[in-house]
């Protein structure tokens, strides 16, 4: 069976945690998203669009279904795994002060789940306050860090104080939350899969390569260990010196798994048009 | 007119300051009818005289505060622990003190399984076994065959060996935080936290969720109660959904099982509004002998870990301080609903900087809403001062300290943790008292043992187990001792009217033990025999 998903959506309370997942529950994705909150009451999903409601889960007409975690997250994982069909894709909301790692780090380790990224909201209003509190600015910090992608919310636009608090501690700076379709970066589709599922969106830089290429090993690892920031997800086969493999790459997380059986160079990757260009990611790959 | 039957003993150590001892109770319909002499109850009509008891001590049942169900079924699994430990059925297990004597304790336990069952153990504590690191090449000596996993005492670490290993599919390939490596690059089989412990623990069988709720896991609690003198005990921090209500309620209300279950339900999983709701809902299915609508709120972690919020100037090794598992701000959030809407809460509190943001607060909810007899409940007090236990007893706060610690990690948090002079001031009993707070001692079973005596001896002796005293300034008499294991915890859970003391009216919930523990030198507390106890009424000998 494919290896099911796991996006975490980290951010301190009030970060917009449960805006975002309205969002990407209600998008029109055409993706099983299967959605782990923490407090099902501040799910408010217009009533149109829900299929069946009880008292800890909601299912939409879309085929997503939103339920809640209960006191432990690991059972609540071995349950999503044990459901059939099992979902496309799954989202976990970490509770707000939550380390992300410890929970996405599960889908490193689980054979039957796969990494798919932790994005980390931050709240303009309050980040600097909370970056400025001994109580919890490390554990704020550490969210900061372990983001895949960081996405500002409570503001349209960069905010400057943002940017230079963030730049003088080091952080990256986290972009704005706009309006574009956010399920289809998470879900990582390829420009072909968005189109067949008619999401595809100038918001997205789209790469493909492919080859028949023996590809040298260690220049391969190099090469994708030295990849532009912003590429936030790469996919597909690699043939090289060593043997086939299977690469998934989100944010930093990066997995090479080896193939038993040969498998041509096919790799597609995916970034936010406002971050990251087609040029820049063709300077980048020059194998 | 109901039987009155009139227990006959050696002794009667009441806690009742108007007859501190006696040598007879009179019990009717299950409660204390009178106390005294032989014919205490004789102005009561007939009545029947039971010498079962008679060459035993007698005590109020003793009141566990703070303790979690799964200190039962975790005997499912073989033990590997470094303590000598007595199982549910009473049957001593010798501490394990080296690595050979695990892997011989478990060579044996395997044994006794179904071909391909898998091996779980429990208890084990690197920390007392220095020098040697667990590893799959002693837990592929005792097999091969079956998955092995040794989880720590601490429940964040376990072992494996190689069967499990694979069962994870983890090889020298397998890049997740806490998948330990070797210098081959092969992974140990020592895996750390809950994410790397999860596909073993999904493969072998093992859910935590599943050993602190069912038939089972209560009829081993109280089996592990009724061995400590225990007629009252906690489980802070139950899931409790409507399946368990109905089982716990069925369970609890077999008088066979002669033991009364307070849990607290634990505070997450739900806005604040909503777990009040849930907590307020639960406490309308209130029993005699379950006691539902308290919660359990988590803080920060734990002192030996490095988990805990602790102040300046923080771990003497230079450890970062710890972590929230509740933000501060959603702490304040829960004790304010709760205090709102009447909830009682059993607060988690380790490091002295969680202690003191709980105490703002409570004191930020009482503000807002005043609630005279809230009686919320401190748990683990292990850094509060004089200060803070002046706070808790301005607020009206219980404070539950763990006592338990001194023995079993003092010597960890003087060299390790906290340092010498933090170290001789940790579960301040002595200050708590002196400051007029209401105190409980208690022992997190299953992270120590159950049983309040030893605790009692903790809190009297402040020994380690390197035989050091530590902070002897903050020693407690016996006397105050043993009313913390019974009046003491029956305050912090609203009981005090029912139990605690040997006082007509209240119920008949004894410990009988072989010897008075007011009798005994002090360092031989811990050391008085449980021969059973009597849950309203009904007598439960070992």
């Amino acid at each position: 069976m494919t290896p099911l998903p796991l996006t975490v959506i980290s951010g301190y309370l009030g970060a917009g945690k449960t805006t975002l997942i309205n969002r990407l529950l209600t998008e029109d994705h055409r993706l099983k998203f299967l959605v782990m909150v923490n407090d099902f009451g501040a799910v408010n999903i217009d009533r149109a669009l829900i299929s069946a409601q009880d008292k800890d889960v909601i299912a939409l007409t879309n085929g997503c279904v939103c339920c809640t975690m209960g006191a432990d997250l690991y059972m609540a994982l071995g349950d999503a795994l044990d459901r059939r069909p099992r979902p496309d894709h799954l989202i976990i909301e970490a509770s707000g002060i939550a380390d992300p790692l410890a929970i996405a780090n599960t889908a490193i380790a689980e054979p039957e789940l796969r990494y798919a990224g932790i994005i980390t909201l931050v709240d303009a209003d309050n980040i600097s306050d909370l970056l400025n509190d001994p109580l919890v600015a490390p554990q704020v910090r550490g969210q900061i860090n372990a983001g895949d992608l960081l996405l500002l919310t409570k503001s349209e636009h960069k905010h400057p104080a943002v940017t230079d608090l963030f730049a003088s501690l080091g952080l990256p700076e986290p972009t704005t939350l706009g309006d574009w379709p956010i399920s289809g970066l998470l879900a990582g589709l390829t420009q072909k899969e968005q189109q067949d599922r008619g999401t595809g969106h100038a918001e997205y830089t789209t790469w493909h390569h492919e080859s028949d290429a023996v590809l040298e090993h260690e220049m391969l690892v190099n090469t994708l260990k030295n990849r532009p920031r912003h590429l936030f997800r790469l996919k597909g086969f690699a043939q090289t010196t060593s043997g086939s493999f299977e690469v998934h790459i989100v944010g930093k997380n990066m997995d090479m798994k080896r193939l038993d059986t040969s498998h041509k160079t096919t790799i597609v990757g995916l970034g936010l048009a406002a971050l990251i260009s087609l040029q820049e990611i063709q300077e980048w790959w020059k194998l | 007119m109901a039987d009155i039957t009139v227990f006959g003993t050696q002794k009667i150590v009441t806690m009742d300051p108007s007859l501190p001892e006696a040598t007879h109770v009179a019990v009717r319909d299950g409660k204390i009818l009178a106390v005294g002499g032989a014919d205490c109850a004789d102005q009561w009509g007939v009545v029947r005289h039971d010498d079962r008891l008679a060459g035993a001590v007698l005590m109020p049942g003793f009141v566990e505060g703070h303790a979690h169900m799964m200190a039962g079924k975790m005997w499912d699994f073989a033990y590997a622990g470094y303590h000598d430990r007595i199982d549910p059925q009473g049957v001593l297990h010798h501490g394990m003190t080296t690595i050979d004597a695990v892997m011989a304790r478990l060579g044996e336990y395997a044994s006794g399984l179904t071909p391909g069952q898998p091996l779980i153990a429990w208890g084990f504590d690197p920390i007392f076994l220095p020098g040697e690191r667990l590893s799959r090449a002693h837990l592929d000596t005792v097999a091969t065959d079956r998955p092995v996993a040794v989880l720590f005492s601490n429940f964040h670490l376990m072992c494996v060996n190689s069967a499990a290993l694979e069962l994870a599919k983890y090889s020298r390939d397998t890049n997740a935080e806490g998948v330990v490596k070797g210098p081959d690059a092969e992974p140990t089989g020592e895996l750390q936290e809950l994410a790397a412990m999860f596909p073993i623990m999904r493969r072998v069988g093992l859910d935590f969720r599943a050993l602190s709720q069912g038939e089972d896991a209560i009829r081993s609690y109280a089996a592990v109660c009724r061995l400590a003198g225990v007629t009252t005990v906690t489980d802070l921090y139950s899931g409790i959904e409507d399946e368990d209500l109905e089982t716990m309620l069925r369970v609890t209300g077999d008088p066979e099982l002669g033991l009364r279950i307070v849990p607290a339900l634990g505070a997450t999983g739900g806005s604040p509004d909503d777990i009040a709701k849930r907590a307020l809902a639960l406490k309308t299915k209130s029993t005699d002998k379950l006691r539902l609508g308290a919660v359990k709120i988590m803080t920060d972690g734990s002192i030996q870990g490095w988990t805990a919020r602790v102040k300046w100037p923080g771990y003497v090794d230079g450890q970062p301080n710890g972590i929230w598992n509740t933000a501060p701000a959603e702490i304040f959030t829960l004790c304010e609903v709760m205090q709102r809407e009447g909830v009682q809460m059993h607060i988690h509190v380790n490091g002295d900087e969680a202690a003191e943001v709980v105490l703002d607060a409570l004191e930020a909810a009482s503000r807002k809403y005043p609630w005279p007899g809230a009686r919320h409940v401190l748990q683990h007090c292990q850094m509060m001062g004089a200060d803070m236990f002046r706070r808790a007893v301005e607020l009206g706060a219980c404070t539950n300290i763990f006592s338990n610690h001194l023995w079993y990690f003092g010597d960890q948090h003087s060299a390790l943790t906290l340092g010498s002079d933090r170290a001789r001031r940790m579960n301040a009993a002595r200050t708590a008292l002196d400051e007029g707070a209401r105190v409980a001692i208690h022992s997190d079973a299953p992270v120590t043992p159950m049983s309040p005596l030893f605790t009692a001896w903790c809190a009297v002796n402040r020994q380690t187990m390197s035989g050091e005293t530590l902070g002897a300034a903050e020693k407690i008499s016996v006397a105050e001792a043993l009313r913390l294991i019974t009046l003491g915890a029956a305050y912090t859970l609203k009981l005090d009217s029912e139990i605690g003391s040997i006082t007509p009216g209240k119920c008949a919930d004894f410990a009988v033990l072989g010897a008075d523990p007011t009798q005994v030198a002090p360092g031989a507390l811990k050391d008085v025999p449980v021969l059973g106890t009597v849950s309203g009424g009904h007598v439960f000998l070992l």
